[in-house]
Order: C-alpha cells, then sequence, then structure tokens
C-alpha cells in the first residue's frame, strides 16, 4: 500500500513538470519574403543593404547578402504598409519601393501556453499586396511580384518571390 | 553433458527447497488449527455495514482562500462485502484560471461512482480503511474565453493587446477513468477523516471550436496526453444499517497468526 502511494506521488510531481508550460508550438507567421534575379528568374539574388520599414515605425533592420527576409505583419490591424530601400547606405544609388498588404485576420487557438496565434489571408488581387513609388519617384528596383500563396499560415513556405 | 547436469542439480535443490518449505508451513497450520480449536469459545466477530456520507473540505477550504474558485464536493460509500466499497462524488466547480496567454472560466458539475477495496486488516472493532479504487467520471459543463492575447514571436508592432473575448462555449462534456488510492480513520464515533490521491485517464471529450478543454470540472487541470490528477481531503459521517458475522474460518485464523508472530 506504501509503495502505491510513492508512486502515486511521483507520478502526481512527474505530471506536474510536464513541459506545458513553455510556448514550444509554431505560433503567429511572418511573412516570408524570397529574393531572385529577374535575369535569371530560377537563381536567388542576395539583397544589397536593404533597410525595411513599416509605416510608422522604427526600422526592422538593413539586410545584406541575405535571399529570405522574414516580414511580420500587423496583428491588431488589418493593413501593414513596408518600406523596401535598396542599397539604403548609398546617398545617390539608393531606391525606395512601398509594399502594402491588406487581409483579413484569423485568431486559431494554438496549446496552453501559446495561447492563441494570428494567420492573415491576403484579400483579393491585385488588392491584397500593392507595389507603390515614394512621392519623390525614383522608378521601381522590385521588377516582379510573385505571390505564391495567399494565406499566410506557416512560415514553413514561401509567400511571396521577389524579382530584381 | 556437464552443463545438464547442473542445471539438473541445481533445479532439484530449488524444488527441494520449496519442499521442505511447504512441509513447514503444512505443519505450522497443523498447529494453528490445533491451538484455533482451544479459542472456539470466543463469540464470533461482528462488522457494521453502511452508508457513510460526507464532504470534500479540500474545496470548500479552496473556495473560502481562493478568489477565483468555489467548488463543492460530496462523497459517499457503501459497504457491500467486508472490503468493497461502493463510492460515489457529486460535485460542482467553477474555476477562473489566468495563464499568461488566457483567461478563462469553466463552470460544471461532475459525478463518479467507482468502488474502494479495502487492503487494511482492522484490530478489533476499528473500522478503518486504507484503500484502492477505481472510478468511471462524468463531467458537463462549459467554458467561456475570457481574454487572451496573441502570442507573436516578433514584438516589432509592439506588445499584442489583450483580446477580450468572452465567447461562451456551452454543452461540454467529458468521460474519465480515476485511480483513487486513499485511508479514511475513524476520529470519534462513526465520524471519519480522509484523504485521497486520484490519478485520471481523459477517455472522451467534447471540445469547443477553435479552444480546448483546459480545466475540467471533477477531472482538474488537463495535461498534454489527457492525463490529470487530484486530491481530496474528507470528512464523513458513518450511518450504520446492519451487523454481519465474520465468517468463522476468518476469526479463526487471526488470532492464530497473531499469536504465532510471538
Amino acid at each position: 500500500m506504501k509503495k502505491i502511494l510513492v508512486l502515486l506521488l511521483i507520478t502526481i510531481n512527474l505530471s506536474s513538470c510536464e513541459k506545458d508550460d513553455i510556448c514550444t508550438d509554431e505560433t503567429t507567421p511572418q511573412l516570408v519574403l524570397e529574393f531572385y534575379d529577374i535575369s535569371n528568374p530560377s537563381i536567388k539574388k542576395p539583397v544589397i543593404n536593404l533597410t525595411i520599414t513599416a509605416e510608422g515605425q522604427a526600422s526592422l533592420g538593413t539586410f545584406n547578402g541575405q535571399t529570405k527576409i522574414l516580414l511580420p505583419l500587423n496583428t491588431s490591424q488589418d493593413q501593414t504598409k513596408y518600406s523596401l530601400k535598396l542599397n539604403s547606405t548609398s546617398i545617390n544609388g539608393s531606391n525606395e519601393d512601398f509594399l502594402e498588404f491588406n487581409y483579413t485576420r484569423q485568431d486559431i487557438f494554438v496549446s496552453r501556453a501559446c495561447g492563441f496565434k494570428t494567420i492573415f489571408e491576403l484579400n483579393q488581387t491585385p488588392l491584397g499586396l500593392i507595389k507603390s513609388e515614394p512621392t519623390i519617384e525614383d522608378g521601381f528596383w522590385i521588377q516582379d511580384i510573385n505571390l505564391l500563396t495567399s494565406n499566410i499560415s506557416t512560415e514553413n513556405e514561401t509567400h511571396i518571390k521577389i524579382y530584381f | 553433458m556437464k552443463h545438464i547436469s547442473k542445471f539438473t542439480f541445481s533445479i532439484t535443490l530449488v524444488l527441494l527447497s520449496f519442499l521442505s518449505n511447504a512441509q513447514e508451513k503444512t505443519s505450522k497450520e497443523n498447529i494453528n488449527i490445533e491451538k484455533g480449536i482451544a479459542k472456539d469459545s470466543i463469540p464470533p466477530k461482528k462488522e457494521r455495514y453502511g452508508l457513510r456520507v460526507g464532504v470534500d473540505f479540500f474545496k470548500l477550504s479552496r473556495s473560502f482562500f481562493e478568489k477565483e474558485y468555489k467548488a463543492l464536493e460530496f462523497v459517499g460509500d457503501y459497504r457491500i462485502t467486508r472490503r468493497h466499497f461502493l463510492a460515489a462524488e457529486i460535485g460542482n466547480e467553477n474555476k477562473t484560471v489566468n495563464e499568461d496567454q488566457l483567461n478563462f472560466t469553466t463552470k460544471g458539475s461532475f459525478l463518479k461512482v467507482g468502488f474502494d477495496y479495502n487492503s487494511f486488516v482492522n484490530w478489533g472493532t476499528m473500522e478503518n480503511v486504507i484503500s484502492i479504487g477505481l472510478r468511471y467520471g462524468a463531467s458537463s459543463f462549459s467554458q467561456t474565453l475570457n481574454s487572451y492575447q496573441v502570442y507573436n514571436t516578433n514584438p516589432y508592432f509592439g506588445e499584442t493587446p489583450i483580446v477580450l473575448s468572452g465567447s461562451k462555449f456551452d454543452g461540454l462534456s467529458a468521460q474519465w477513468i480515476e485511480v483513487v488510492a486513499g485511508m479514511k480513520a475513524e476520529v470519534l464515533k462513526n465520524i471519519f477523516v480522509g484523504f485521497s490521491f486520484r490519478l485520471n485517464r481523459l477517455l472522451s471529450q467534447k471540445s469547443p471550436d477553435n479552444f480546448e478543454n483546459l480545466y475540467i470540472p471533477g477531472f482538474n487541470r488537463t495535461y498534454n496526453g489527457d492525463f490529470g490528477a487530484g486530491f481530496n481531503y474528507t470528512v464523513s459521517y458513518f450511518i450504520p444499517l446492519y451487523k454481519s458475522t465474520v465468517k468463522t474460518k476468518e476469526s479463526k485464523k487471526k488470532p492464530n497468526t497473531k499469536k504465532e508472530k510471538k
């Protein structure tokens, strides 16, 4: 009988140590961008000093030599507008393009530790993804955009291919 | 060949030791029976049978001390044989859980029925219980998701705001099996104090859409893999209904085994 009690106590202790208090599941996905060469569309092309900033926010960062960038979408609004400035360190050679994402959001339950995540569904083309120029036009450095999926629910796939 | 004979020899040795053991026992038993005859004049032992009803003071006291917890549980058992009891618990729980990412309230009732097996050998007229048992539990409840915060690994747009959801999920249910280990001791005449530990395994449940049963009344917190655990501390009153004579064979054996140990 004592053995049974001891066993029970051990099991209760063990079960309370279970790691369901730490969120390890995949949660709110970010937009996955991949950059390709316009003259050779099957080859990835690294970006050069690309500064990314969301409207009304501090800079997300300056990326150099990367072919894949993750962009967070705003989970409390149905719209996120990003400025992508190529060659941002150069005074004359920089070129700024805007990408505007319009979407609907859905909160999905994940687990006790993670709570909810938000997944996004981009609106029907062309309204879901709009490319635009700043007020002082400097021409598009983004020459082509290929939207692979409008359903942004995981970071395990590329959502948008950008050719330049 | 050498190995075989070695094997045969050791097996025979082992078997022989059993034989001698068995003989020893039978000789002891013979003595017991002989001695037992001398004790026959003792009146046969009578044991009380009846219904025991009580309240879980663990839930009751938590209801007083915890602001977001209200619960009541009644327990009962009915003795059917010397060692077996039919046992049941019935209760109601209302609990609000505040996790890092979530805040929800679970409300509902539960019923558990099963049996206890008393493994404790009482002396004289004592009626204490050290038991192991099984229960089938069922619960009917509702969940209200009060608020949640979206989990976002990249806080670029600042911390995500807390969403006041308030969505209510009605008509939820769950069934489970419980293994119970507990004890009860008679502290005053007919008044028993006891406690029990429970390990639960969920059999089936009706989960809400886009949410989970993170807490089930009677089952308690759910862990990944459908396991749960519980505890109760009961004070109960025994209502004696009838007395039954303990079988003579058992009453003969017991005083003798005691004597043998001396």
